[in-house]
């Protein structure tokens, strides 16, 4: 990799590897991230999300591999405010107020946000004052996403962000966020949420045992587990004549009524009416993200 | 080191009640207690010191142990709760971390110092120069660095839920064995040389030696010396196994 393609990405990372004993929690990882992306990172727990996460944020000393943020190393880019983390365990402290915390941490950055900036932006200028502790689960995660944004940083890093949130929180911190990325901010967040990945990530990157099984927009995620889904009533179909249709990897077949799992529907569909033109009842169903999520990260179990 | 940093993390300290009450008032509440206990005015130790003033030394030795013990332990809690996490986000360094909570043990000692000596000199009658005030109090408050590094190492190794138990125990043991409770002058002579080992009895010392003739102040130097030494390489040690494990 040369110097130029690092300072081309906002994030490389490289033949990334992490063990803990006998566990490779991170097993090989290799992604880039384009400046302006909004990339969710989405795997059931175990896959190595958090750990990618912390050895992004220098939290963590991979094994093996290398790390660029903006061209800089981890703790480079974290002296120098070009990263911004919102971390899932980060406590708070019980005896500061809001603004104490949040000015401590600006104080410490060197070209950080005004505090009252900061706590605008995650819309808790009215809990400046509040003891920490005196905070509900929704508003400490302003807090540290005001913590992570004091830096004024140009690559925002959440890990579950709207973990204690409930949905009209979720929803606004995810305008709030939507006004962040529109000035042209990279943000990497991992989340469980499936429809928050679908909704506010520009690109999809799924994880498992460690590797990344799935890379691209959400559109393309879906199509990597199967496509579409066709169902039709074919009278008189037998399965192994649907099965030689074009675009069709799976048929299952209950009397007359059929499922086709297709890599082409339309291919499909086409072959389908030539062959039996009395076939009725069609329809054709994208797979949703959620399919797509389980199928491969069910793919694993079997493999295992 | 951060300005901004240790100014805030004052603020909690001061804060917190339990500062107050155990680390601040506490030791003048027992100087009044034992003085008036022990009607101990007038009398004087045979190296000179009046019983008064020596009472008001080790309530001051008390005070200034107890603070940055509870200072530095308070490590543990922000290592466990994530907070140290949080600060590893910002250009804050490991090494100025530790330096800012051993700047705060030093400042969290000193309330407790002066308040006693306060006390004394204007309920009891403890009386020295205005020269000997400046000295025994900057002595003491100088040889608090041994307990600032104890509390450090308590910081670094125990968890949060052990830490309160060990700070306890040592706080007992150091003023037990070290010439708080019993003072040195009446102590039997096996518990006169456990004390000798003890960095509480060397402190008392050195906030002594302004007013009795004779300290032994090279040898308070030398073993206060070896304490700081020897914790020091402690906390270094386990502050290096810390952060390569990152």
């Amino acid at each position: 990799m040369t110097r130029t393609t690092a300072l081309r990405t906002a994030v490389t990372l490289t033949g990334l590897h992490k063990s803990y004993g006998e566990v490779h929690a991170v097993d090989g990882v290799d992604l880039d991230i384009a400046p302006g992306e909004v990339v969710a990172l989405l795997g059931p727990n175990g896959a190595g999300k958090s750990t990618t996460v912390d050895m992004l944020l220098g939290l963590t000393a991979p094994d093996r591999g290398d790390i660029s943020v903006f061209g800089q190393s981890p703790r480079d880019a974290v002296v120098s405010g070009t990263i911004g983390a919102m971390l899932q365990s980060g406590s708070l402290l019980d005896d500061a107020t809001v603004a104490e915390t949040v000015g401590l941490v600006a104080a410490l950055h060197r070209e950080p946000l005004p505090v009252a900036e900061a706590l605008a932006k995650a819309d808790i200028a009215d809990l400046a004052n509040r003891r920490c502790t005196k905070l509900s689960g929704g508003q400490k995660q302003r807090v540290r996403f005001a913590l992570a944004l004091v830096c004024d940083p140009d690559l925002l890093v959440l890990d579950e962000p709207t973990v204690a949130m409930d949905v009209e929180t979720r929803r606004q911190f995810w305008r709030g966020m939507r006004e962040y990325t529109d000035s042209g901010r990279t943000v990497l967040f991992a989340t469980h949420y499936l429809e928050e990945a679908q909704e506010y990530a520009d690109r999809v990157v799924l994880m498992r045992s460690g590797r990344i099984v799935a890379d691209g927009s959400v559109a393309e995620v879906r199509a990597t587990v199967s496509g579409r889904t066709l169902r039709a009533v074919v009278p008189g179909a037998t399965a192994g004549a649907l099965g030689e249709l074009p675009g069709v990897q799976a048929v299952e077949l209950r009397g007359d009524s059929a499922a086709l799992a297709c890599s082409d529907s339309d291919a499909a569909l086409r072959a389908l009416l030539v062959l039996w033109p009395a076939a009725h009842d069609i329809e054709i169903a994208a797979v949703g993200l959620e399919d797509a999520f389980l199928a491969l990260t069910a793919s694993s179990e079997e493999t295992k | 080191m951060n300005a901004r940093f240790l100014a805030l993390e004052v603020r909690r300290a001061v804060r917190n009640t339990r500062y107050l009450m155990f680390t601040v008032i506490m030791p003048t509440v027992m100087f009044l207690l034992f003085v008036n206990l022990y009607g101990a005015k007038g009398q004087v130790f045979p190296n000179g010191l009046p019983v008064t003033t020596s009472l008001m030394l080790n309530m001051a030795v008390f005070g200034l142990m107890s603070a940055p013990l509870a200072a530095g332990a308070r490590i543990a809690v922000e290592r466990s709760s994530g907070w140290q996490r949080q600060l590893r986000l910002t250009p804050l360094s490991s090494l100025g971390y530790v330096l800012t909570k051993g700047a705060l043990g030093m400042v969290v000692a000193l309330p407790g110092i002066l308040l006693v000596m306060v006390v004394g000199a204007l309920f009891e009658d403890v009386r020295m120069s205005a020269v000997q005030w400046v000295e025994v109090a900057g002595g003491l408050w100088l040889a608090t660095l041994p307990f600032v590094l104890i509390g450090i190492v308590i910081g670094l190794l125990a968890t949060a839920d052990g830490m309160q138990a060990l700070t306890g125990v040592l706080s007992m043991a150091f003023g037990l064995l070290g010439g708080i409770w019993i003072p040195a002058e009446v102590a039997p002579g096996w518990l006169s040389a456990v004390m000798h080992v003890m960095p509480t009895y060397w402190v008392k010392l050195v906030g002594q030696a302004p007013l009795v003739g004779g300290a032994d102040l090279g040898t308070a130097v030398l073993v206060l010396g070896a304490w700081v030494l020897g914790l020091g390489l402690v906390a270094a040690k386990r502050f290096q196994t810390d952060t390569a494990r990152v």
